[in-house]
């Protein structure tokens, strides 16, 4: 009871310390993916000129939003785990001093940070209607496509599977926190490995687009099918297709978070009564 | 007899030293040959149990492993063997204002901090006003605490501490905190808590506390127990060890040290008198004869008295040392005279307690408690209160 409380106030705490004597505030947390997104369709448009696929069956052909569908959820991982091993590692005067559960550090980062991409998803969908309308309206006007409009019909599913990639997401923060208070070289590498693992996510390329020669075929693989490409490939299904993701899929991804989140919390409960000695 | 709520079972803390820490993969990779280190012992076997309504004091010098023991009760460090166990809600203060963030207003920080220290949200918000009381700080409570002076910001933290409900607290050094007034305010609410039945452990080098506060303590030294029971007398023994200023002597006495050297007797003669005695009156001339013996011939020892009121305060403490008396060697058996004249102690009972250290007082060769123990009779000039007489003259006009 008393330390759902504790959870509940340090998120707070995160969300409310994060853009403290910021003029702009909590438009920094929109401008973040907004710039990207701006990048990577400036860089796609004119300097690796490059057409985006059209969304199977929303008829979507659009970077700016396919790149936010991707960069959002993506951010909310990579900045998750980076920022919950800094909270763990700043949190060390409260280990020295205090018994209280050490997973709410890593937890509390992952709330704030759930909310923030729950914030920029409602700016996404936003978009999406307005870019989505004059398909929407051709659907309706069409009196010949029985089964009309599908853009938005599945946004509610994107919930549940976000849901599935925090706990993912959770599992990894959980398991690199631990291991960066023995060693801090975590941290660094991480840094290193998140910005490889960026590339093998389909988040600014599709992976139909990829050459059918032997390097493309594994990078497809690992991008279809590797735990966060998984995920992205489920979110641009839901956001830029319009459509369900494979049921194969949505299973494949409940195992990983789970099976994750508690690999991820094993490490640490075994790790975290070392803490306090370790810091 | 009270319920035990803290017991602790041959508990044993170790850490260990590594010559060379390895905190990077490589070198944990690369570093076949495992690195050097030392296991520090930092407890070593304690046991104790604390009894509900009671409070426990825990003495020791820096480095004596009180810290380290805390936090094992606490749950924060896990111990290497041994137990502690705990039947009531506990609350340990081993720092005060933990998780405040400086950007945040005093109330969002009275908040968190609560509910770093296990309180419930409900809990909290009945006891806002309380904590906010205390603190005096109700101008404040929504600014951000980086605002704050460190006097303040400290008494918001204690504010908070001290409304922490446990049935067993535990607390780190924090009483001193704060201006006179807020301190007395803290001792209040301390003493409150003590009469409420609540149980409490305190670790403190103020030794003034232990002895007005606790009703039973522990000795600490390099992680062992060295001694347990009533606070009083560990103090003594305590603070004649750390600060040299001796003490043994005779009957119904409590004897310490290696033994070497003894004081077996104290004798007291008033007046030139030749027949022991244990009373005397205010302005007589006493002396005091120690009896020694010593198995060995011990290099430059320092002998040592102190008057102490029955149960209170030190009147004084005089060693050779101090007066540039300290005799070559002592060997055999003897006697030191101490002669004071015109004695300025007021009506009232009073113990002597004697040691003999060497030189540097890190040797307690002997330190007898409560050596003799006599009385002063009315005599000139007369005083009822006080410890000592100043033989003032008063001039009326």
């Amino acid at each position: 009871m008393a330390h759902r409380n504790l959870l509940y106030l340090l998120s707070l705490k995160e969300l409310r310390t994060r853009y403290k004597k910021s003029v702009l505030g909590w438009a920094w947390s929109l401008f973040n993916p907004l710039s990207q997104m701006l990048i990577f369709t400036v860089i796609f448009t004119y300097v690796f000129v490059s057409k985006p696929a059209p969304g199977d069956p929303s008829g979507l052909t659009n970077f700016p939003l396919y790149f936010l569908a991707g960069l959002l959820p993506w951010n909310f991982f990579a900045i998750t785990t980076s920022v919950a091993m800094a909270n763990v590692q700043s949190g060390a005067g409260l280990i020295k001093k205090v018994s209280f559960p050490h997973e709410h550090l890593v937890f509390s980062v992952l709330i704030a940070q759930f909310v923030t991409l729950l914030i920029e998803t409602v700016i996404l969908v936003i978009a999406l209607l307005i870019v989505s309308q004059n398909i929407i309206v051709a659907h309706w006007q069409d009196a010949a496509s029985p089964s009309a409009p599908n853009v938005l019909v599945w946004l509610p599913i994107v919930l549940p599977i976000y849901g599935l990639w925090a706990l993912f997401t959770a599992g990894v923060a959980l398991a690199l926190s631990a291991f960066n208070v023995f060693f801090h070289d975590v941290s660094y590498l991480w840094t290193i490995l998140s910005q490889m693992l960026f590339y093998v996510t389909p988040v600014i390329y599709f992976t139909s687009g990829l050459p059918d020669v032997l390097v493309g075929r594994i990078l497809r693989s690992v991008a279809d099918w590797g735990p966060t490409g998984a995920y992205i490939r489920a979110f641009h299904n839901l956001f830029y297709d319009g459509r369900m993701p494979p049921a194969l899929l949505l299973l494949y991804l409940a195992g990983l978070a789970i099976a994750t989140f508690a690999l991820g919390m094993w490490i640490f409960g075994r790790l975290s009564p070392r803490f306090a000695e370790e810091m | 007899m009270a319920d035990t709520i803290l017991s602790v079972e041959h508990l044993v803390k170790s850490f260990r030293i590594h010559h060379q820490k390895s905190t990077s993969l490589k070198q944990l990779i690369a570093g076949k040959s495992r690195n050097k280190f030392d296991d520090f012992i930092a407890v070593n076997d304690v046991t104790f149990d604390v009894r509900e309504g009671e409070v426990f004091g825990i003495i020791g010098q820096n480095g004596s492993g009180k810290s380290t023991l805390l936090k094992c009760m606490a749950g924060i460090l896990q111990p290497n063997s041994g137990h502690v166990r705990v039947t009531r809600r506990m609350g340990a203060l081993l720092e005060l204002g933990a998780g405040f963030h400086p950007e945040l207003s005093g109330r969002e920080n009275v908040f968190l901090n609560a509910a770093i220290l296990g309180m419930g949200r409900k809990e909290i918000a009945a006891r806002f006003d309380e904590i906010v009381d205390f603190s005096g700080l109700h101008a404040f409570i929504d600014q951000p605490t980086k605002t704050y002076s460190s006097g303040m910001y400290v008494r918001l933290a204690f504010a908070v501490a001290i409304n922490v409900d446990p049935q067993l607290l535990i607390v780190d050094e924090i009483l001193a905190v704060g201006d006179v007034s807020f301190q007395r305010r803290c001792l209040e609410k301390f003493v409150e808590f003590r009469n409420e039945g609540r149980t409490i452990v305190l670790v403190t080098h103020d030794m003034g506390s232990v002895k007005s506060l606790c009703d039973r303590a522990i000795w600490l030294e390099h992680g062992k127990t060295i001694d347990e029971g009533d606070p009083s007398d560990l103090v003594e023994a305590y603070t004649e060890r750390m600060l040299g200023a001796e003490a043994p002597a005779a009957d119904g006495s409590v004897r310490r040290g290696s033994g070497e050297i003894k004081i077996v007797q104290v004798e007291m003669f008033v007046n030139g008198g030749t027949t022991p005695v244990k009373r005397c009156r205010t302005s007589d001339d006493v002396t005091l004869r120690l009896h020694y013996e010593a198995e060995k011939t011990i290099p430059q020892p320092v002998v040592g008295i102190e008057i102490e009121v029955l149960g209170g305060a030190s009147v004084t403490a005089p060693n050779t040392r101090d007066v540039g008396v300290v005799p070559a060697t002592m060997s055999g058996t003897g006697t030191i005279e101490i002669s004071l004249a015109n004695i300025s102690l007021v009506p009232g009972t009073y113990d002597i307690h004697t040691s003999i250290t060497d030189f540097n007082r890190a040797i307690v060769y002997d330190n007898l408690h409560e050596a003799l123990r006599f009385d002063v009779m009315t005599g000139k000039p007369y005083e009822t209160g006080g410890v000592v007489t100043m033989r003032p003259e008063w001039k009326l006009s």
